[in-house]
């Protein structure tokens, strides 16, 4: 297996094995909240900050708008810093060029920041099967990669663990540590991950990362990151592979600026990230450090199909989770239910697009468009209007379910015709009321079973609004 | 202006199906605010669950009728910021494309809004003489809050009735789970939703939850009767109109 | 057709055509763009850029403090190690800055970063007052590894180099000529909250961070 396969058509299933997960639910319970107080204590901390995401909204339309132009001069930039560009169009093409280049340096180790793209493509797998080791260094990656995981979060990958699980995990994996020792403290976990990557480092001859921003300008590219994971798995071995896909472009450095001061804010909480590092071509001839090499595989993988669809605007998507962290839908079921590698609000969108609608097609209807992703988008992505194009593109090729297709047609059947809407409200809504009167709710109700398994349905006060009003004017016109 | 504003009502489906007396409060303050109240007939549905569902052709065809019914007056105004919300916002997407059509939606959502909203921005409207023994709590639902920014006037009119105690809730500008046919296509996560919501509701100690759409309102009392909170639920309007005597929401009439 | 020229062909099918696309990016990466918001904390004046530096470094979990010249840096680092109760003795790189310093009573010893080092020390050519970064170019006076591998990472920083946003220090490093590998922003010492989302300083990188910001 080299990805992960998508399970996004479980959607369903995934979600009743998630809300049955005591420890996922923990988990998610104590994250949640961290990140929504941290984010508007940011934002609010700015008071330019609406207008600064206008700008940077901006700044990525126009982007987009003559991305084929940016991209030819941005690799004119990275050739002449003495690094390679290489472009995937699928994500098989990106592992083949990845293995290309680790085995011309006869790599047996591949350390490897944060990267979602490395997710996409599959590469740990790929290189595993290939007989070279990758090694997640991103503390949360390297908890899931020893729980056989794939990330449930773009930037916190382990926010579904518990840190008793982590505790156990390390036990069990750290065998050559004594079993007895004190892991009781969060500190002491820490501690001992640090020392087990430290030494790892120094062994790798590849180092990959990812990239949350290119520089056309420049031919930089940019990583974000809080450990120093993502530096040293660039700067310690011989070669730097960044993977990135092709809408990271921005021009200059001032530009990048511009998505730095939303990025953090939205994503963290914080005015900056600990380590944002530009990083263009190999060391240079004086330097004592860095890599000998340095390349940049881009990836398209079905993102050039977006460009001038209703989807485009998906397409200046940072990366920041702020959409997750602020689903009530994200935030009840974890990122593993969504199927596939980008969970949440942005995922819901970005999935069907770059697997298909017939594989991701659940994940747009699993919104109750409460919009509170768009409202926190630092790119004011309109989330919601997506997934309901979605919604519209499964209708036309009559995806959706038979169920709902049938009940909106019945229902739009009467809704188009006033009078006879009016009848068949008032006489529903009599043997509702009828049946209703006694109790005020129904505790199951035909066809209702959905809302009735776990909370009550209301009873209708009885009689339609429209009737009575009929009536009352004709007795007013009667006086 | 010196003749009273004719606002057209938009009674909304769930109003007209499951409580008529929120239609009656809804015109009984605009009236007490000093317009002219008439119900257009002909009004069925918004077209929403529709125009969520992915049904464009059908949620234009509903939005045509709804244009055509509504066009001729001051105003529309509903107890929905949900509803109003997709007058507001939606038709004018909608139409994108057919010119004709989209001045008419265009002109259609300027004038149309949810009912706290109007009486508060347009009417500049404070109950008097209004009294609520109680404390309440109010949800902000969804696309009221974010598509038309009601927030402050519900809780401006309701600042101004005697005896009225609010006690926010943590999260109130959280959603519901009800979310139209998210209820019912993934009703566990929408359980879960509503359960942390009543839990936040419960934990401000109110014996009255109030918002502005019905839909949030029957999944939050559903889900408060079925866990035997003595909470009760009311549409926003039935305690600013001074008819919140009857039966709450979900309470049984006999 | 290669790859990339499938690519970009695609890219260029679905975007507007016009001669004026390629004149509008060039205009772009020659410098001329659109006025931009920037936060008001980007806007320090000379006079309290320092404090707001120093203010907002404190607050992202780093230490600092003012020395009145690089001629003092060997006293007040003797005094910061013993604080921490670490050892007389950093690893630093080929800076003349410090290369011109008497030690004292400090081993200095030059090179890269290796696999243990309790204590570095680095030469910054910028700091931002925005947001209390400092920003470090990789190459042999200040190698990039120091940054990232010693335990403990003193920072020295010249007021005068403390710029107000962005826009100031990005302008003053195209000026500088400088084109390191890497311009390394650095916020704080590294953190994670990766286990059990509670937030911990040290992660890969420095357990601190102490910043020296001299003259003035």
């Amino acid at each position: 297996m080299t990805a992960h396969e998508p399970t996004s058509r479980l959607f369903k299933e995934n979600v009743k094995a998630a809300m049955a997960d005591p420890n996922l639910q923990k988990a998610m319970k104590n994250a949640g909240e961290g990140f929504v107080g941290k984010r508007r204590a940011a934002a609010g901390g700015v008071p330019e900050f609406d207008q600064i995401r206008d700008a940077a909204r901006d700044l990525k339309n126009h982007v987009l708008g003559h991305l084929d132009l940016y991209l030819a001069r941005y690799e004119e930039k990275v050739t002449a810093a003495g690094g390679h560009v290489h472009w995937a169009e699928t994500a098989e093409d990106m592992r083949r060029i990845v293995l290309d280049i680790c085995r011309s340096v006869d790599a047996k180790t591949v350390n490897k920041g944060k990267t979602m793209i490395s997710e996409e493509a599959g590469i740990n797998g790929w290189l595993e099967e290939n007989g070279i080791r990758p090694v997640e260094t991103d503390l949360g990656e390297y908890i899931i990669q020893l729980r056989g995981e794939a990330p449930s979060h773009i930037i916190a990958p382990a926010i579904h663990v518990t840190s008793d699980e982590v505790e156990a995990l390390f036990r069990e994996r750290h065998t050559h540590l004594p079993a007895d020792r004190n892991l009781s403290e969060l500190s002491s976990m820490l501690s001992e991950a640090r020392t087990i990557l430290r030494q790892k480092y120094f062994e790798a001859e590849v180092g990959i990362t990812g990239a949350n921003m290119l520089i056309a300008e420049t031919g930089q590219s940019i990583i974000v990151t809080n450990e120093g994971n993502g530096d040293l798995s660039q700067s310690l071995p011989k070669v730097h592979i960044v993977l990135a896909s092709l809408e990271k472009i921005v021009p200059t450095m001032e530009d990048a600026a511009t998505v730095l001061r939303v990025l953090a804010r939205s994503a963290t909480g914080q005015d900056m990230s600990v380590y944002t590092t530009l990083s263009s071509g190999p060391r240079r001839a004086e330097d004592p450090d860095g890599p000998e090499q340095y390349h940049v595989i881009l990836l398209d993988n079905g993102r050039t199909e977006m460009v001038g669809t209703e989807f485009q605007e998906m397409l200046r998507c940072i990366r920041c989770g702020a959409c997750m962290n602020h689903c009530p839908v994200y935030q009840a079921v974890g990122g593993h239910a969504y199927g596939w590698v980008y969970p949440g609000p942005m995922g819901a969108v970005l999935t069907p697009s770059l697997i298909g609608v017939e594989e991701g097609g659940m994940l747009p209807n699993a919104s109750t468009f409460c919009g509170r992703c768009e409202a926190v988008c630092p790119m004011r992505i309109p989330l919601p209007k997506m997934m309901r194009h979605w919604r519209e593109r499964e209708f036309e090729r009559n995806l959706s379910p038979k169920a709902a297709r049938y009940g909106l047609k019945f229902w739009a059947a009467f809704a188009e015709r006033p009078a006879l809407y009016r009848l068949a409200t008032r006489a529903a809504i009599f043997a509702l009321g009828l049946m209703g009167r006694k109790r005020g709710r129904f505790a199951k109700l035909p066809l209702a079973g959905g809302w009735t398994a776990q909370r009550d349905f209301p009873a209708p006060e009885g009689g339609t609004f429209m009737a009575a009003w009929a009536r009352a004017q004709k007795v007013k016109g009667a006086r | 202006m010196s003749r009273k504003p004719r606002v057209a009502l938009f009674v909304t489906c769930l109003v007209d199906m499951f409580r008529p007396s929120v239609g009656f409060a809804s015109v009984a303050l605009l009236t007490e605010a000093g317009c002219e109240v008439e119900v257009p007939p002909t009004q069925t549905c918004c077209g929403q669950p529709a125009y969520n569902s992915g049904d464009r052709e059908t949620a234009k065809r509903l939005a045509r009728s709804v244009i055509a019914a509504f066009e001729g007056y001051d105003y529309v105004v509903g107890p929905s910021g949900s509803c109003m919300g997709t007058l507001v916002k939606d038709y004018p997407a909608m139409f994108e494309g057919e010119p004709a059509w989209a001045a008419r939606a265009r002109a259609l959502a300027a004038k149309s809004h949810e009912i706290t909203s109007f009486l508060v921005d347009v009417m500049g409207f404070t109950p008097t003489d209004m009294k609520f023994a109680g404390s309440v709590t109010y949800h902000d639902s969804c696309s009221g809050l974010r598509g038309l920014g009601v927030q402050a006037q519900p809780r401006k009119l309701l600042g101004a009735v005697e005896g009225l105690a609010l006690k926010e809730m943590k999260d109130a500008d959280v959603c519901c789970g009800f979310g139209g046919t998210f209820c019912v296509k993934y009703p566990d996560i929408s359980a879960k939703m509503a359960g942390d919501k009543t839990a936040n509701i419960a934990a401000t100690g109110a014996g009255t939850i109030l918002a502005g759409d019905l839909g949030c309102l029957m999944n939050m009392a559903g889900k408060l009767s079925r866990e035997g909170r003595p909470v009760k639920a009311r549409h926003v309007v039935e305690v600013l109109a001074g008819m919140a005597d009857g039966p709450a929401i979900g309470e049984a009439r006999e | 057709m290669s790859a990339r020229d499938r690519i970009l062909a695609r890219l260029a099918s679905r975007l507007a055509t016009g001669a004026d696309r390629e004149a509008a990016v060039s205009a772009r990466l020659a410098g001329e763009r659109p006025d931009t918001p920037r936060p008001m904390q980007s806007r320090t004046t000379p006079e309290e850029r320092v404090e707001a530096f120093i203010a907002r470094a404190v607050k992202a979990d780093a230490t600092a403090s003012l020395i009145g010249s690089m001629a003092d840096l060997p006293a007040a680092l003797a005094d910061e190690l013993r604080r921490r109760n670490l050892g007389p003795s950093v690893r630093a790189g080929s800076d003349p800055a410090l290369a011109a310093l008497d030690w004292g009573g400090v081993e200095v010893s030059r090179g890269v970063g290796r696999i243990e080092e309790p204590a570095t020390l680095s030469v910054a050519p910028y700091g931002l007052a925005e947001t209390g970064s400092l920003a470090f170019c990789s190459g042999p006076e200040n190698p990039v590894t120091l940054t990232f591998l010693g335990e403990t990472h003193f920072a020295v920083v010249r007021a005068g180099d403390i710029h107000a946003g962005f826009e100031e220090l990005f302008a003053a490093h195209r000026a500088s000529g400088r084109d390191p590998r890497t311009l390394n922003f650095v916020t704080g010492p590294s953190r994670s909250a990766d286990i059990g989302q509670t937030l911990q300083l040290g992660a890969h990188g420095p357990v601190a961070l102490h910043i020296f910001v001299v003259g003035e």
